[in-house]
């Protein structure tokens, strides 16, 4: 199991049809965005219709998981209760999706360091056996 | 695409105290807005002929008879509306579309919460897939401020400013939840929630509810406000993505969907300038950030400049726009299905110069906005008295 940074307490994700390819690539440490098949066009979160063509053919593109800090937020209140605090929020531009941003938590870092523009790189957090979640950290902490 | 303009008019509006009301639940709150906007009127619930109710929270699971049955609007029509914060006024909208085709006479627009029954600290947001499960509404408008303060130098005291600014306005007025002034000092130095926004730059958790009477402009001509009913100048909702943490285009320093409700409101309505022809506004101000986001979005002024627009007083009633002369959300509180209706109610008092808080002097034209979802949804109303 990878190093842990949240507990088990948080309320899990729910996989629907749409999104369990996403979470089974998940599961193998793999983040992938959607790429429309018609234009290229790439998305999250999974959805049935591209955005751009309105196609609803689609397959999936693995990316690296480097980016930059986009915006983010320093978080005071628990969100469960045995919960460390502060956390941090933030929504990372990947480098590679074709534009595709995500939002994530920061970790293995403190407050003073984030900043917008930071180059980050993917944690991936094993909750469970068949549940990874992607988190954040700085590429100079690694 | 037609237009609603001047096809529906306002003839009477109610509101209750907003705040945590323990001692009632939604069936009283409901009555007693209904009841206030009848009498206002001059009309009994035999004439309301149809009702669309704004309502956000299953906490009834009533639907259309989270109004028809408190009232007892029985053998015709009552719909529940469910539009994020836009709830109240996606009721008033309907409404309007049921008067202006001609189907009835007289209808009723209202909307109702009772949060303080829902539990929870603050408006829950579930963000759904793929991580951001169980964060909350600070957290979201957090990631706009910190991107404005990068973007345009903000900072917490331009934030601030908002909340000294609506809780002056509030503590005016005999319905507001909260009903004291705020100095710049408190605001900074309150609890932090999601940095860079603390507990005075968020809105009030409060129960509440609101209503408003429509009918067409030839039948108020023949009301107990013939001479000072509301005319309906501009009626508009748009959507935008429910999810634009995923997305490059969108830069977190403006939400979509209020740019393009304005732009369709104004070019309903025929305004051209709108800080100069529009005299007062209830903005939504869920946080400070939303209210000096929506001031640009809203064209009051250019982007980068709303910190500005309100620290030289511009927002203040006697301002260029009076923003949020009733306290807004951030004091006067936000039952979320009853906000876009009590901001109908105030805009309506104010055109008549009746308002029970801060007056702005000569109001002729005053809108109405409410964002929501968090930026998914945006309902703008502007209101005009007859010529
Ligand atoms: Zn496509």
């Amino acid at each position: 199991m990878s190093e842990r940074f949240f507990p088990d307490s948080m309320p899990p994700p729910m996989a629907e049809t749409i999104t369990l390819p996403w979470w089974e690539a998940a599961a193998e440490h793999r983040l992938v965005v959607q790429r429309c098949t018609s234009c290229e066009h790439t998305r999250l979160p999974p959805a049935p219709v591209c955005p751009q063509c309105r196609s609803e053919d689609s397959d999936w593109k693995e990316v690296s998981g480097r980016g930059e800090v986009y915006t983010y937020t320093i978080v005071h209140r628990t969100i469960v209760a045995d919960q460390e605090l502060p956390f941090f929020i933030a929504v990372i531009a990947l480098e590679g999706a074709g534009g595709v941003r995500m939002i994530s938590n920061l970790v293995d870092v403190n407050s003073d360091q984030i900043e917008i523009g930071l180059p980050v790189e993917i944690v991936w957090e094993d909750m469970s056996a068949d549940l990874a979640i992607p988190r954040f950290r700085p590429v100079e902490n690694r | 695409m037609g237009s609603m303009k001047d096809k529906t008019a306002i003839i009477g509006v109610g509101c209750t105290k907003f705040g945590e009301q323990w001692e009632k639940d939604a069936e009283d709150l409901i009555v007693e807005a209904a009841y206030e906007a009848m009498d206002d009127a001059g009309i009994t619930p035999d004439d309301i002929e149809a009702t669309w109710v704004g309502n956000l929270y299953d906490f009834t699971g009533l639907s259309g008879s989270v109004a028809a049955e408190p009232l007892k609007l029985f053998g015709r029509p009552t719909t529940r509306v469910e539009n994020f914060c836009a709830s109240g006024m996606d009721a008033f909208r309907n409404a309007c579309f049921a008067v202006a085709s001609g189907a009835y006479d007289v209808v009723m627009a209202c909307g109702v919460e009772k949060l303080m029954d829902v539990g929870g600290s603050g408006l829950p947001v579930d963000m759904g897939h793929p991580v951001l499960r169980g964060s909350s509404a600070p957290g979201m408008f957090a990631l706009a401020a910190t991107r404005s303060f990068h973007e345009h130098g903000w900072d917490r005291e331009d934030l601030a400013r908002v909340a000294v600014k609506n809780h002056k306005n509030g503590a005016q007025h005999s319905k507001a939840h909260f009903q004291r002034e705020i100095t710049l000092e408190t605001a900074l130095n309150a609890p932090m929630i999601a940095w860079p926004l603390g507990r005075f730059d968020a809105c009030a958790m409060s129960d509440g509810a609101a209503a408003v009477i429509i009918t067409r402009p030839e039948i108020a001509k023949k009301s107990k406000h013939k001479h000072d009913y509301a005319l309906t100048k501009a009626s508009v909702l748009t959507m935008d993505v429910f999810l634009p943490m995923y997305r490059e285009a969108y830069d977190w320093l403006g939400f979509p969907a209020t740019e393009n409700a304005a732009k369709q409101a104004y070019a309903e309505a025929g305004i051209k300038n709108p800080v100069e022809e529009i005299d007062l506004a209830e903005v939504h101000d869920c946080f400070t950030i939303t209210e000096l986001l929506n001031i640009q979005d809203l064209g009051f002024c250019e982007r980068g400049e709303a910190a500005k627009f309100v620290r030289e007083g511009h927002a203040d009633v006697g301002g260029k726009v009076a923003i949020n002369a009733s306290g807004g959300l951030k004091c006067f509180g936000h039952p979320i299905g009853a906000t876009g209706c009590r901001m109908l109610c105030e805009i309506t008092k104010q055109l008549q110069g009746r308002a029970d808080g801060a007056q702005v002097e000569n109001a002729r034209l005053g809108m109405a906005h409410n964002l929501g979802g968090p930026g998914s949804v945006c309902a703008v109303t502007i209101l005009g008295l007859p010529e």
